[in-house]
């Protein structure tokens, strides 16, 4: 079974940021475009640690700044 | 140098019989109770089925929809209430005047729902994957700091948790900080939420009504035997007068004395002579500088418990003598239930509403009279009476008590 990560991903961050998911673009910057704030960030990466069971280690969180970055390093973890 | 006079200019109240300070005050002239059977949660469990429970709140109405998915329930309703209440002071809040507003809130139990749902998702999904979002509401003042971070309220921010005189104690603290020329406007607030936690606590003690009979909220009647537990959240925009007049303010009233003491005796028992009640009553009326026959009502903080309502009765005819037989006397837990820490300010929103109306709410439920509170009950029936000056009292078994004294503005 294939799975959209980036769908459901992008459905888990309109819920938490509270913008609709056909705003949010794959490529739009949480902090500067979506004005996510500390808490809310936090809140997104606990979210998809959460779904996916995978723990994303503290020095790679300031690297995920979109949604694709989030896909991409979830299909990444799913691989291993 | 003259004392400064404070003032009440705004109120917002979201209670069990009415949302908005209108429909609390039609309801309370009615005698509408707003107690029911529990719907938030099963109380399948328990002998006592009943709470002052709020329905129908809709806190996207006051707050609008976004911003609203991390709150908990004690914020909504606290914040939905100040939002009333500034409005209804017509308070501009901006960069301009942000530092000479704080915000001073009673609660005692308002975060514990946030802490079961904290510790539950750590027990159900383990501590690496718990929602970080629920941390937190998890702290006593999450409410209060909700009110500041919603309308930008930054003059300061306290959170009083006394217990039952939470709210009136929160007061004080406004008043006296108003009174120092610290600040010159504080929404002063009363919240606490309905929750299987907080229910199930209650119980626990043996504080409910119906554990032998009929659950009700019968403050004064000789059947009375507990609590019926309300939820609900009142906030009171108050000011140096000066400042309110030069924003030509409505004023509701003048807040004329005020007093907080404590006479812990043991852990959840009364002190037996209700000490620190006549001492508050005292010197809230001293405070006041009005003599005790000016007074002409007395929003009590009697809710049903047998030891309270006896000591209330106690404390009242000790402190105004013969004169206590004379005074209408009333409670409003009969309506609403006790909702604890928010029992002081919803008081303190039901007298300015007897003062602005010239009524004196009635006590409800009330069918067989005790000899141990012989007094006049204002049983069943509103009274439409001028009223000048009321004394609204707030005491539980923790120790704390408060009282206030609130009159006409002239």
């Amino acid at each position: 079974m294939t799975v959209n990560f980036e769908e459901e991903i992008k459905e888990m961050v309109s819920e938490i940021i509270e913008v609709p998911v056909e705003r949010l673009a794959a490529d739009a910057d949480f902090f500067k475009d979506l004005d996510v704030d500390s808490l809310k960030a936090i809140e997104i990466v606990a979210a998809f640690e959460k779904k996916y069971r995978i723990i994303i280690p503290e020095h790679e969180i300031p690297n995920i700044k979109n949604i694709r970055q989030i896909t991409e390093y979830t299909k990444n973890l799913k691989k291993d | 140098m003259r004392e400064r006079r404070i003032v009440i200019t705004g109120l917002g109240v979201i209670a069990p019989n009415g949302i908005g300070k209108e429909a609390f005050w039609d309801a309370l002239k009615e005698g509408r109770s707003g107690i029911r059977p529990v719907k938030r949660f099963d109380t399948g469990g328990f002998k006592c089925k009943l709470a002052g429970e709020i329905e129908g709140f809709m806190p996207e109405r006051f707050l609008g929809a976004k911003g609203l998915r991390n709150l908990d329930r004690s914020s909504r309703l606290l914040c939905s209430a100040a939002k009333l209440a500034i409005d209804d002071a017509g308070l501009k809040i901006d960069d301009g005047n942000t530092d000479d507003i704080g915000v001073c809130t009673g609660t005692t139990l308002s975060s514990l729902w946030s802490i079961a749902e904290f510790d539950k998702e750590i027990i159900e999904e383990g501590p690496l994957f718990t929602n970080a979002a629920l941390f937190p509401g998890t702290v006593i003042n999450a409410a209060s700091s909700q009110v500041s971070i919603f309308f930008n309220i930054q003059g300061f921010n306290t959170t009083v948790s006394t217990g039952y005189s939470s709210s009136l104690d929160a007061l004080k603290y406004a008043v006296d900080f108003i009174r120092m020329g610290r600040i010159k406007a504080v929404l002063v607030g009363g919240v606490e939420s309905l929750s299987l936690a907080n229910f199930t606590g209650f119980n626990s003690l043996g504080f409910f009504s119906g554990t032998s009979g009929e659950a009700l909220s019968c403050p004064f009647d000789k059947r009375r035997d507990g609590i019926i537990l309300g939820e609900g959240a009142a906030v009171a925009v108050i000011e140096d007068e000066e400042y309110a007049h030069n924003r030509k303010a409505r004023v509701y009233g003048e807040i004329k004395g005020m007093c907080s003491s404590f006479d812990a005796f043991k852990i959840g028992r009364y002190n037996p002579v209700a000490e620190g009640l006549k001492k508050s009553m005292k010197k809230a009326l001293m405070n006041s500088g009005l003599d005790i026959s000016e007074i002409d009502h007395i929003s009590a903080s009697a809710n049903s418990v047998p030891d309270q309502d006896r000591l209330e009765s106690e404390a009242i005819k000790g402190v105004f003598g013969r004169l206590g037989y004379n005074i209408p006397v009333s409670s409003i837990k009969s309506m609403i239930g006790e909702t604890f820490s928010a029992g002081g300010l919803m008081q303190v929103a039901a007298s300015a509403g007897s003062i602005a109306h010239n009524f004196v709410p009635p006590t409800i439920n009330y069918k067989f009279r005790d000899d141990d509170c012989d007094f006049d009950c204002v049983e069943n029936k509103f009274r439409i009476s001028r009223i000048n000056n009321v004394l609204v009292n707030n005491f539980g078994p923790g120790g704390g008590s408060a009282s206030v004294v609130i009159s006409k503005y002239h």
